[in-house]
């Protein structure tokens, strides 16, 4: 197990080194200066751009201005942002929270959806249950998420709200401790938005898996030696068929909660993935260079985790 | 149990009562010979009938891209014009579908919603099939080397493969295009960049099986170079592979355009894409009162990628009935006539 760890650590200072070298090509392949430019503010002369350049650190050659910013995250400091020169850790530190919320949140409906209806139609496979489970997950599998979104705040925030049912508040965040019920309606709509997407891709994962077990001998072993059905498909079957979900679980919750992009754009929640595309907007390179470092990072812890989890419920991989 | 197995007994059953006459005269051996394992998938899938379905409309959606000046042409709207007098009325609000000779209605600049989804198709078929052609052959090329050589050129590869795949690609994408400025041809080239390794992967997987085949061997022992083997003898076996997963990407990818466009980083306005008709519609506010400019792009990009989908189903259950839905479970139940017709399937593309 510690092997299996310290091998994960190393791979993931890997993936991290490679990852901040190639956003940080993407960012400086062109000229720097065109950089310090945008940020020396309207009408800059030369002198005003060579003053920014030193002040964000530009004036420095590609390979120090690296190394500078890799020490920087050894220490845990993702350094100063471009625009405001304001410190990306509490900025980040104000957005990680709203991303967590939804996302958390999120996995908690996508799962009990998701789950059970794969079940339903893997251990009544071609029923007409099974079909409506498959249609279910063939729909919002086609469906874009920021389309979901769309459609959901047309349909349950304006439509119901001109109806004169205020059930649903518009886009935004209240967070937790401000007050708890509602920072639940600002994000149930989010959370539906993202949850329903997922869960299609969960269905047939669960559906998939779970009847490929069940084909399996000792599965016919366990029924002709007695236990009950209940029992096979449950302790038996699906203990065995969540190996996949665990992997997808694992990657799914790793790349949210680096931003949801699309759903925190749509609802205007001001997360990672707002943060992030923000900052892309305006350039501003070390706060997108953070953000991406987080996403690998928590790829790759997540998918340490997944390898601990595997162990606990196959045990085929703990006693290898 | 094996469903494609079973509709492939279907289809000789069916076919073998169709031609008893015949049959009887010529010998039922005859019958049997000569069916190509392409000419049985595709007996199974004109089966399926929601996949013939799926391609269907899949071919409508290339022909209407095809002829989209012709078909804007013949409604007589162009994609980028705003009928400020037609298209909107007095108060500035859309003119609705089927008003003043707008189809599908009008958007909050007056221009012609059904014109704009005609060249959004354009749009996403070219990301969506041209990216997924770039990634198909850089996956082929790279997982055929992977697997074909092993050793020290896999781990390498097959390393590259698996950090790629732990890329926050969106987020990579969203970079790179905000760096150099959007464009369609970026736009395939990134999207290509990071769907590449799903089919790398699994074109590895597939060659490390094929490369200790017996016909393999007797190519090696025969003299071949490394290049024919792998071009000649292993590469043709892997088509069906190529082509399933090709049509199941083909979806992902024009959602990923979608989804760019939408941010604001893939197909810049005026041109017409889906995904940024539908950001367009979203900034203002005229969309709560004039749905259709919000929803039927919403519909055109969920009709495609649906059909897609099913379509890429019914094909990887007819190409190979081994993995598809149908397998699923009850593998002991598989009539020995199925498997008999799965190996037939299996042999035959070894060969062909």
């Amino acid at each position: 197990m510690i092997r299996v760890v310290l091998r994960r650590l190393v791979y993931l200072v890997l993936v991290l080194f490679v990852i901040t070298l190639l956003t940080y090509i993407v960012f400086f392949v062109g000229n720097p200066n065109d950089l310090a430019a945008r940020f020396a503010g309207r009408d800059a002369g030369p002198a005003e751009i060579r003053d920014a350049a030193v002040r964000l650190g530009l004036n420095h050659g590609f390979w120090y201005q690296y190394w500078h910013y890799l020490t920087g995250l050894l220490h845990g400091s993702f350094g100063l942002d471009f625009q405001n020169q304001v410190p990306i850790n509490s900025e980040i530190s104000r957005a990680f929270p709203v991303t967590a919320s939804l996302v958390l949140g999120a996995v908690v409906i996508w799962l009990l959806i998701g789950i059970p209806i794969g079940i339903m139609s893997a251990t009544h496979p071609r029923s007409l249950r099974d079909r409506a489970g498959t249609t279910f997950a063939l729909t919002f599998l086609s469906m874009p998420t920021f389309v979901l979104g769309v459609l959901f705040l047309l349909v349950f925030y304006y439509y119901l709200t001109r109806a004169g049912l205020s059930w649903f508040p518009a886009a935004g965040y209240v967070g937790l401790t401000s007050s708890p019920g509602q920072w639940f309606l600002h994000l149930i709509l989010p959370w539906l938005t993202l949850a329903l997407v997922q869960a299609a891709v969960y269905t047939r994962l669960i559906r998939g898996s779970l009847l490929d077990v069940l084909g399996e001998d000792y599965i016919r072993t366990a029924r002709a030696k007695g236990l009950s059905r209940r029992t096979v498909i449950y302790k038996h079957g699906v203990r065995a068929a969540l190996t996949p979900v665990v992997t997808q679980l694992g990657i799914d919750i790793g790349t949210l909660l680096a931003g949801a992009f699309v759903t925190e754009r749509v609802f205007g929640l001001p997360g990672l993935g707002q943060l992030a595309l923000n900052a892309i907007g305006a350039a501003d390179l070390p706060v997108v260079a953070a953000i991406v470092v987080l996403a690998a990072s928590f790829i790759v812890v997540m998918n340490t985790i997944v390898d601990i989890v595997y162990a606990v419920l196959d045990p085929r991989v703990r006693l290898a | 149990m094996s469903q494609g197995g079973l509709i492939g007994v279907d289809v000789e059953q069916e076919r073998a009562e169709e031609k008893d006459p015949e049959l009887l005269a010529k010998g039922i051996e005859q019958e049997f010979v000569g069916r190509t394992p392409w000419r049985l998938a595709w007996l199974r899938l004109r089966k399926d009938k929601v996949a013939m379905v799926s391609l269907g409309f899949i071919v409508f959606l290339v022909l209407v891209a095809i002829f989209a000046p012709l078909l804007t042409a013949l409604i007589g709207h162009g994609p980028n014009t705003q009928y400020t007098t037609s298209g909107l009325s007095l108060s500035g609000i859309p003119v609705g579908p089927g008003h003043n000779g707008f189809i599908l209605g009008t958007d909050d600049q007056g221009r012609d919603v059904l014109s704009r989804i005609i060249y959004g198709t354009q749009i996403s078929l070219e990301v969506g099939v041209g990216a997924t052609g770039l990634a198909l052959v850089i996956g082929t090329v790279i997982g055929l080397l992977a697997g074909y050589y092993g050793g020290w050129v896999d781990s390498v590869l097959g390393r590259f493969m698996d950090i790629l795949l732990s890329f926050p690609i969106l987020l990579f994408a969203i970079a790179i295009v905000a760096r150099f400025g959007p464009s369609l041809e970026l736009l395939i080239i990134v999207i290509a960049m990071f769907s590449w390794p799903y089919i790398g992967r699994l074109v590895r997987g597939q060659v490390i099986g094929l490369r200790e085949r017996e016909f393999v061997e007797a190519a090696r022992a025969l003299g071949a170079s490394d290049l024919r083997i792998m071009v000649i003898e292993i590469a043709p076996n892997l088509i069906a592979l190529a082509i399933i997963y090709a049509t199941l990407l083909i979806p992902v990818n024009i959602v990923l355009e979608a989804t760019l466009s939408f941010l604001g980083l893939g197909i810049q306005p005026p041109t017409a894409s889906w995904g940024n008709m539908i950001s367009e519609a979203q900034t203002g506010d005229l969309y709560t009162v004039a749905w259709w400019f919000l929803v039927f792009p919403c519909v055109a990009l969920v009709l495609t990628t649906l059909a897609f989908n099913l379509f890429g189903d019914g094909l990887r259950d007819a190409l190979d009935p081994r993995q598809g839905r149908g397998h699923l479970g009850a593998k002991a139940k598989v009539k020995r006539g199925a498997r008999l017709l799965v190996g037939k399937l299996d042999e035959g593309e070894a060969q062909s």
